[in-house]
Parts: structure tokens; sequence; C-alpha cells
């Protein structure tokens, strides 16, 4: 039943939009009294005061893309902005990767931070926290800006406590790669590939067993992958919650609960692949592409591997460039990232937050760009370009995307992202420590992956991870 | 007693520069950095309470601390002895009026060239296990470089940080140890030759005593880089693997490494990295302490 | 070992043909061992395109390209960045120079209270692990409203301890009876050390401006913390935005290392005498 679901994959764009359609109207429209209500207190936003600056506005914006491709296309889209208008002048800088970003802006004094920055899914809790973001939410009611083609989904992470504190600029969710030439040489069907984790563990065994591949799957323990965030993944499947006050959504978090017995099968399951050599663990995975390099492995291939869908757009490039004569482009199958449970993933990648600068026409010229970044033309050139999901449906209809989306690879992760349910399991954990917790995390993965028993390492990795939020909601909460 | 005084204003002038810039951004870090180790502060890192003077304690006997000062003092252990022993046979080595043997001095002391950086991007091309060269060249000769490779593996993953490091050093060490040897009088050599001792005996008993003032300061300075050193772990293994608990996390990598757990809390940020300087304190002293009465002065 | 007796050849050629033959396999050996990883990059960064990883053609000087040194340099921007880190590592070197000279000067020759205290916490602010001052060090710079700025970068280097410890070790070497008579001569302090000191530790001046040229070139958390703005970056940090995280990329980033790595190794080459003989009149001897 899940498995004809696959060919939903193929679906096209109008589909998706009919989709999206009926999944925004259940939503309630960000901007209503409920929301207003929740703002009060935080720093206000008024668009109108661009109007107000005599000449252009000059704000700086400090992104993340540490990727050539992604970071060529942001700037590029930056600077089309510039062009589009007189009013706002954008300094782009890019400053490598999150991790590179995420200190710097921290340690900054306030009135030398960005006037915009692009900051990753976990750091939501810490950035509120900090007491300088402008929310989005203010700068939304002030325009009535129409947010109905949005992914409600990728809304609402980035959504505390009925506040939209920013707004989703690259959205991504992990997908499943696997080489379609090994499954069909195993006898595998290469168009149906595994959906839960028991099909997981069948397919590797007949990919091994056959001799097709000699691994049935690659996996990690790289904090931001297979060793923090899948964990956050499969947690939302199984509709159970990574902390209490539901996520830290509804009420600051105070305790991780991700111990649960489900969890303990899971990750047994891949300790027992990993041991009985139907899967290969390749260790922390520092440069974020030992997992894929796995399945490219010419003498010692896997089969499959589990990875972020920004990453689709790369491997393609990188295998259209020959480097790996092995394996084509055409060999490589995308699908929804495999596991336990019938709900939906969570969202990640990351959103546009507006740095409270104190000046209203600074903010004013933020909110403009955050605007021009999210419309869907923008976010047609921008998700063609690098593989990220369109923040909206809409500009699926557009070109360059309508043509991108052709291929089914790319329209994988739109439409999980689609399918996440309204459910309170399905917004993704907000704590302030969410690195360090993930850094926690990872660190137990790596041990139960090479041997170490499950339940105690479980639950030491919640022990820690509970120390760290109360360590942190000690140093950050007045009192 | 005149005299004591009557420099004072020229001390003072020509004193200032310095001693303005080595207050400023030396004694004044140290001294603030030991306040805020006291504190716990927000994730700004300038709201902050004060907890008191057993929360540097707290972070000595904390399992992360613990671990880093276990791998920060094993890494010691493995790069300052064989860095020195391979300077001093290198320099010794090319202590001799050869024909071209400027190239080979030249070309031993270029290490010196390469940053931290430079060099730890070197080594990963040449360790890493998925894009490594040798690695790829080597693992049918040498069983260690195969998968999971040196760096991936928890019994072996210091030492392909150490060899990075011992290799970047090397230039330096060879530098200066040449530059003693070339200061050892001739003559030395001539009367123990003349006594009939033989190469290792002149070595032991001329060259070795003579060199003892360098050896002693090269030591110091390298067991304080050692101390300190963080760009060879973030670049080459993130302070892991971590299924083997961290193997390669230094108390510097603790304190500023993208995957360390305290990186956005600078009180205990504060707190380890002042622990590290009385730790590098202490070591100098023991150092100067042990080493001094071995040590054969020249003059 | 017959060679090790006594002979009347000259002092320095004194070894048979034999040892002197051994000594160059050795010195060939290892000078191959120490430069392999060099040429391993060299060659990385002399081939073109993806297939210069994982083959072990890469390692041959075949198919040398300058596409990828060309293309570094362009895409790193490396050229405004090697100026930044060449502004940067001059002005911090002729500062060093400066400071270095008249502190150890007045630590040398000028008697006044608490000399022994001041000079022991100039040598005790070696021992400050960087880790330690960066940290407080970036929001001095940033209250200062010195962030993004050549100034910011530069300032807090321009003393050191070690610079002063050399260059008081040479003037403690230099005659005592010179001072005097310079003295008698009316020649105040600052002439003393312009036109008599300072050329007279002329060696080790050269060894501490060329390491201090060296590890300012070389400095990256520095310059990581204090500046955020493309214009300021300095050239290692831009190595490290070369690596964007595709595997086949790697030899752009090599390319990277050996465009940073070469103007050292030429100023190396060049200046290697200086830094021995300077490192031979100042630290060797305690």
């Amino acid at each position: 039943m899940i498995r004809t679901r696959r060919t939903a994959a193929t679906l096209t764009a109008c589909v998706l939009a009919l989709l999206a359609g009926t999944a925004s109207a259940t939503t309630p429209p960000s901007g209503s009294a409920g929301a207003g209500d929740a703002l009060a207190g935080l720093p206000g936003c008024d668009p109108a005061a661009l109007d107000g600056a005599g000449g252009p506005v000059e704000i700086t914006v400090w992104s993340s893309m540490k990727a050539d491709l992604l970071n060529k296309t942001m700037e590029d889209l930056t600077n089309q902005f510039n062009a589009s208008q007189t009013q706002v002048k954008v300094n782009y800088v890019n400053q490598g990767g999150y991790e590179d970003t995420i200190p710097k802006f921290l340690d900054a004094d306030q009135r030398s931070r960005p006037d915009v920055v692009q900051l990753p899914e976990y750091m939501v809790r810490s950035i509120v926290d900090l007491n300088t973001a402008v929310p989005v939410g203010a700068c939304m009611t002030a325009a009535s800006f129409d947010t109905s083609a949005f992914i409600p989904s990728a809304l609402a992470q980035y959504r505390v406590e009925g506040v939209q504190w920013s707004l989703p600029f690259n959205v991504s969710d992990p997908v499943l790669l696997y080489n379609k030439k090994l499954f069909a040489k195993a006898g595998l069907d290469p168009n149906i590939p595994p959906t839960t984790l028991d099909d997981v563990v069948a397919d590797s065994k007949k990919l091994v067993d056959s001799g097709a591949a000699t691994y049935g799957i690659a996996i990690d323990s790289n904090f931001d992958n297979g060793g923090g965030w899948f964990l956050e993944q499969w947690l939302a499947k199984l509709g159970q919650f990574y902390t209490d006050g539901d996520n830290g959504r509804t009420a600051r978090a105070t305790k991780a609960t991700f111990a649960t017995p489900e969890m303990a099968t899971l990750l047994t399951q891949f300790q027992q692949m990993v041991a009985d050599k139907t899967a290969v663990y390749v260790g922390d995975n520092n440069s974020g592409a030992d997992h894929l390099l796995a399945m490219a492995d010419k003498d010692h291939p896997a089969a499959m591997a589990i990875s972020t869908s920004a990453s689709i757009g790369s491997v393609l490039t990188i295998l259209k460039g020959g480097q790996f004569p092995h394996i084509t482009p055409d060999d490589v199958g995308v699908a929804p990232m495999p596991g336990p449970g019938a709900k939906g993933t969570l969202v990640g990648g990351a959103s546009l937050w507006i740095n409270d600068s104190g000046d209203p026409a600074k903010v004013a010229a933020a909110w403009k760009y955050l605007e021009y970044m999210t419309q869907a033309q923008t976010q047609a050139t921008w998700a063609a370009t690098t593989g990220y999901v369109a923040v909206r449906t809409d500009a699926q209809a557009l070109e360059p995307l309508k043509t991108a989306l052709t291929d089914p690879r790319f329209t994988v992760a739109g439409q999980q992202l689609l399918d996440i349910p309204a459910a309170p399991t399905s917004a993704g954990p907000v704590v302030g420590p969410l690195l360090e917790v993930r850094t926690a995390v990872a660190e137990g993965v790596a041990k139960i992956l090479t041997g170490a028993d499950v339940a105690a390492t479980l639950q030491e990795m919640q022990d820690q991870a509970t120390e760290l939020i109360t360590d942190y909601n000690d140093r950050n909460t007045a009192g | 007693m005149r005299r004591r005084w009557r420099d004072v204003p020229a001390a003072a002038a020509l004193l200032a520069p310095s001693a303005a810039l080595l207050g400023v951004f030396v004694v004044y870090p140290l001294a603030r950095a030991i306040l805020l180790g006291t504190r716990k502060c927000n994730v700004s890192g300038r709201v902050c309470k004060t907890v008191g003077w057993h929360q540097y304690v707290t972070v000595w006997r904390s399992a992360p601390f613990q671990n880093a000062l276990g791998n920060t003092l094993r890494f010691v252990a493995m790069t300052v002895p064989i860095g020195l022993v391979l300077g001093v046979g290198l320099a010794v080595l090319a202590d001799k009026q050869l024909r071209g043997i400027g190239v080979f001095r030249t070309i031993f002391s270029s290490t010196i060239a390469s940053s931290v950086a430079v060099a730890s991007l070197i080594w990963l091309v040449l360790l890493n296990p998925q894009i490594g060269l040798l690695s790829h060249l080597l693992k049918d000769a040498f069983p260690v470089v195969k998968k999971p490779g040196l760096l991936n593996d928890g019994g072996t993953a210091m030492w392909g940080v150490a060899i990075s490091s011992i290799w970047a050093g090397l230039g330096l060490t060879f530098v200066i140890v040449t530059a003693a040897l070339q200061s050892v009088p001739r003559e030395l050599y001539e009367s123990a030759f003349v006594d009939g001792a033989g190469a290792w005996r002149r070595f032991t008993n001329v060259t070795l005593p003579m060199l003892s003032p360098t050896l002693l300061f090269v030591a110091v300075v390298m067991t304080a880089r050692a101390f300190q050193t963080y760009g060879e772990i973030d670049l080459l293994t993130g302070g892991g693997p971590n299924s083997a608990g961290r193997p390669t996390e230094t108390i510097a990598y603790l304190i500023y490494g993208k995957s360390s757990k305290i990186r956005n809390d600078i009180g205990i940020q504060s707190a380890t990295a002042v622990l590290l300087f009385v730790l590098l304190l202490v070591v100098s002293f023991i150092q100067f302490r042990v080493l001094e009465r071995r040590v054969h002065y020249a003059e | 070992m017959p060679s090790d007796r006594p002979d009347d050849r000259p002092a320095l050629d004194r070894s048979s043909p034999a040892r002197t033959v051994g000594r160059y396999v050795l010195l060939v050996v290892v000078a191959l061992i120490v430069l392999a990883p060099v040429w391993a990059i060299l060659m990385q960064s002399l081939k073109s395109g993806p297939d210069s990883v994982r083959h072990p053609r890469s390692l041959l000087p075949v198919d040398l390209t300058w596409d990828t040194l060309r293309h570094a340099w362009r895409a790193g921007d490396l050229g405004r960045l090697s100026w930044n880190s060449l502004v940067m590592s001059v002005l911090v070197t002729a500062g060093v120079l400066v400071t270095s000279l008249t502190a150890a000067y007045a630590f040398a020759f000028l008697h006044f209270p608490l000399r022994r205290g001041l000079f022991a916490v100039f040598l005790a602010t070696m021992l400050v692990p960087a880790e330690v001052t960066i940290l407080i060090n970036k929001r001095t710079i940033e209250s200062l409203g010195w962030k993004n700025s050549m100034v910011g970068l530069v300032v807090p280097l321009l003393a050191t301890g070690m610079g002063t410890f050399l260059l008081r070790q040479v003037f403690l070497q230099l005659p005592q009876e010179l001072r005097e008579a310079a003295s008698l001569d009316g020649l105040g302090h600052a002439k003393f050390l312009w036109e008599v000191a300072a050329p007279l530790s002329r060696p080790t001046l050269a060894a501490l401006g060329l390491l201090t040229f060296l590890t300012t070139w070389n400095q990256y958390l520095w310059p990581q913390s204090v500046v955020d703005d493309t214009a300021h970056r300095t050239l290692q940090i831009g190595i490290a935005h070369l690596d964007n995280g595709r595997v086949d990329n790697i030899n752009l980033v090599t390319a990277g290392t050996v465009i940073a790595a070469l103007p050292i190794a030429v100023m190396l080459i060049a200046f290697q005498r200086h830094l021995v003989r300077g490192l031979t009149a100042g630290a060797v001897k305690g």
C-alpha cells in the first residue's frame, strides 16, 4: 500500500499544487488576530518606513551557503534584487557554512550583527533567546503578506508559541538515494525502493547475498545527518516527541524524551546491519559526503544512502562530470526517507532572520529583501538550480523549476514535505542547545553503530541531552 | 640610588608601547577570562550571573575536560620527543660542509612555509580514506591505511594528527638546531677527536651538551605549541572519531571546536582556557626546573 | 672504523668518500620524505578537473595545467586576499620590530624600579594561549569600533614577549663599555638605539622579522574572529572558503594552499641564512 505511494513521486506539478491548496486551507493563515497577541512586546516592523528614507537603504546579509553552486545562486538572486528596485541595496557576505556563521553571529555585538542572517533550523530557540530578532510575523501582519502558497510545514518549523520568527528560504528533507543498477543486478525492482526499515534490512541482505553490492546501505554519524538529524526525523515519523513542551513548541523544553523503545529498536536494527556487514558505517563523516562516496566506491559500493535532498543536485552534477565512470546520473534513484511509522518527516534547511538594528528603515529594507527571496519566481530559480525544495508551491508552475521537476527525482522531497501532517509531533524540536544536543546524540549513535549496548547508550544520550537543556535554560532564562 | 631613578623617564617612554599593547591585549584578557570563568552566561555571552570559583573545579572534573586533558598530554608525548629527535637528527645530518648542502637545508626547513591550515589540508588530502591519495595508493601495501583509515580509527586517529603536526613543526626545529650547531666551537670536536672519541661519543659528549640550552628552548616552545593544538584537529578529525569517545579532542579544540558542546558557553569556555594556561605555566616551570639542572650552558 | 682516526686532512673534510656518499644517500632519502607531501599537493594543483583525485596518475607530472591555480586565484579572489595578508604581515612585522627594540633596550640598558618584575611579566605573556586572549580581544576590538578593519587586525599583534626576550639577549651580549662610551660622546638613548644597538643586532632583527612575518601570514583564528566582511579577509580564510564541500574540487583547495605557501617558501629560500645567523646570535646562548 505504501509502496504504491512511490509512484506518487512521479506526479506532476499541478497535482502538487492541488495538494498544497488543500493543505493550506486547513491551516489558519499567519497574521491572524491570535498571532498579533503573541507579537505584543516584541520588536515591531513597519514596511512603510522604507518610503520615508531618503535614498537607498543599505543592509548587510550574511549567508551560510558553503557549497559553491548554492552560494553563487543566492548571490545572483541578491544581485537581481538590487537591480530590481532602488530603495534597498544589499551587501551580500557569505560566511562559509552554518557552523561558521553561528558563532560569528552569536558572539557579535548587536550593532555589528548583519540586518539579515541565514541560519539553520536547529538554531530557532537560541536566536529567539537572543532577544534581538524582529519576528517576521510582525512584518507579515503589517504588510498583509499572503502565505497561502507556502508549504505549511516549512512555515511552521520557524513558528514558536504562535510567533512566526523567520522566513524559510532553503528547505530540504532527508531522502533515500539508491543505485538502480545494483538493485536490478540483485534481482530487486529498481522502481520499488524500500520504504520501511524492515525493507531496508531485507533489500540490503539481497543486495549483499547476490553479490550485486558489497553493502546494502551506507550510514554515518554526522550530527547534521545520520548521527542527529535523522533521529529527529524518525521520531517524528513514529509520532513521538523529542522533548517535553510538545518539542518545545508550546512551552520551553526542559528534558529530552527520545529514548523510546521504538528508537531503541531502530538503532538496534542499524547496529545489527553494521555487525553483519549488510551496512557500512562510514564514521563521523566530517566532510558531509562520506556516505555518498561510499555509494560511488568502485570496488566496494553501497547501494543506498540517506541524505539531505539538497545534495541531489550536487550528486548528479558530479556524476555527470565522469569522475566515477562506473555510476551514471541515470543510475541514481531518489525515494522518500525510509523509516518506521506512517507519519511524515520534519522540515530541514535554513531560514532568513531579520535582526533588530533599531533602525525601522533597515528593518523594512530587510523585509523587502525577504519578500523578494521567497517570492514564487525567485524560489523557482533557486530550487531549480540547487535542488532545494521551493518554499511555495506556486513556484512549481514557473520556469525553470517547471522543467526541472519533470525529473521525478526532484519532486520526492517536495512531496514528502507536503505530506507532513499537522500533528504536534511533526513540528521539529525547538531546543536552545539543539546543536549541542545533536552533537551528544551523534557521539552516542557512533558508539551504538560500532557495537555499544543500545539501551544503556540511548539512555545516556537522553540524560546528556537533558543535562544540556537544563544548563542552557539556567543560563538563558531570568531568575 | 640616583642611578636607579635617573632612567625612569626614558624607560617609561621606551616601554610604553609594548607594555600598553601587552597589557590591553594579553594581561587584560587573561584577567577578564579568569573572572568570566566564574560565571554562567547566556547565549549572547553578555548576560551573566556569578557562579563562583568552584566552577573551575567543576570544569576540571567534568568528563569532557578530563578526556581532553588526557588527549592533550598524549599528543604532547607523541609529538614533542619525536619532533625533537627528528629535528636534531636532520640538523646533525645536514651539518657538514658538503657540496649542495644548502639545497638540503632549504628542503629540511621548507615546512616552515606551511601554516597549520596548509599542513593539515595536505595531510587530509593524503590520509582521508575516501579521497586520500596515500590511502588509495598504499592500501594494499599497508593495511593500516585501509578503511576505515588512519583518521577514522580510534586507535590511530591521534597518530594521523601527530604526523601532520610533526611534519609541520620539523622545519622550525631544524632551523633553530642548525643555528645552534653552527655556534658550537669546532675546537671542541678537534680535542674530542684527538682523545679518540668516536662519532657517537662526540655527539653525546660534545654536541648534546653544547646544544642543551637550545634543546631546552625548543622543547619548551614545542610543548607550548602542542598544548594549544587546534587547527590540525579541526581539519583532520573534528575531535573524533566519536565511536571511540572523542579520542582527538584536545583542550584547545574543546574550547573552540565546531563539534564542541561548550562552544556557545563563554563562561565554561573561559574557565577551560584559563585551566589550559595554568597547565602550561606549570609544565613550563617544571621543564625549566628539571631540564635546567641537566643543561650545560656555554657561558 | 679507520676514518675515525685523527689524520692530517683539514678539519671539515675528514670523512672518507664512502661515508660522504652514505651521507648523501641519507640526505636525499630524507629530503624526499620531507618533500613528498609537498610534491603530492603541487601535482594536485597542477592537474585539471576531477580525475586528479584517487588516481595513481595524479602523482605523476603528466598533463600539467595552470587552469586549477588560475581558477582558485579567481574563484577565491586570492589577489585581494593576498594583498590584505601582505599589508597585515608587513605592518605587524614592522610594529613588532620597533616595540621589541625599544622594550628590549629598556630592559638591557636602563635602570628602573621593578625592572626584573616587569620583565618576568613580559616573559609570562609568551605562555598565555591564544585561546584565552582571542575570546576577549575580539570584544575589545568590537567595542573600539575596529571590527572589519586593518587596525583591528594588526594592533593586538604589535607587541610580543618573545621579540623583547630575543633582542634583550642580544643587547646583553653587547659590551657594556659601548653604552658608556656613547654616553660620554653625548649620544642619547634614542640615537644609541638606532645608530649603534639596532645595527649591531641586525641578524637577530632579521630572524625575528622573518618569523613574525611567517606567523602573521599564517594567522587564521584571529582574522577569522575580527573580520566578517569580504573586504578584509586574509588569504588563510580565503583558502578555507575554497573548500566548498565538493569532493571533485579538492584540487582547488590544494591550489589555494600552494598559492598561500609560495611567497613564504620563496622568502625562506632567500633569507634562510639570516634566519640561522639571527637565531645563533639570540636565543641560543641562554
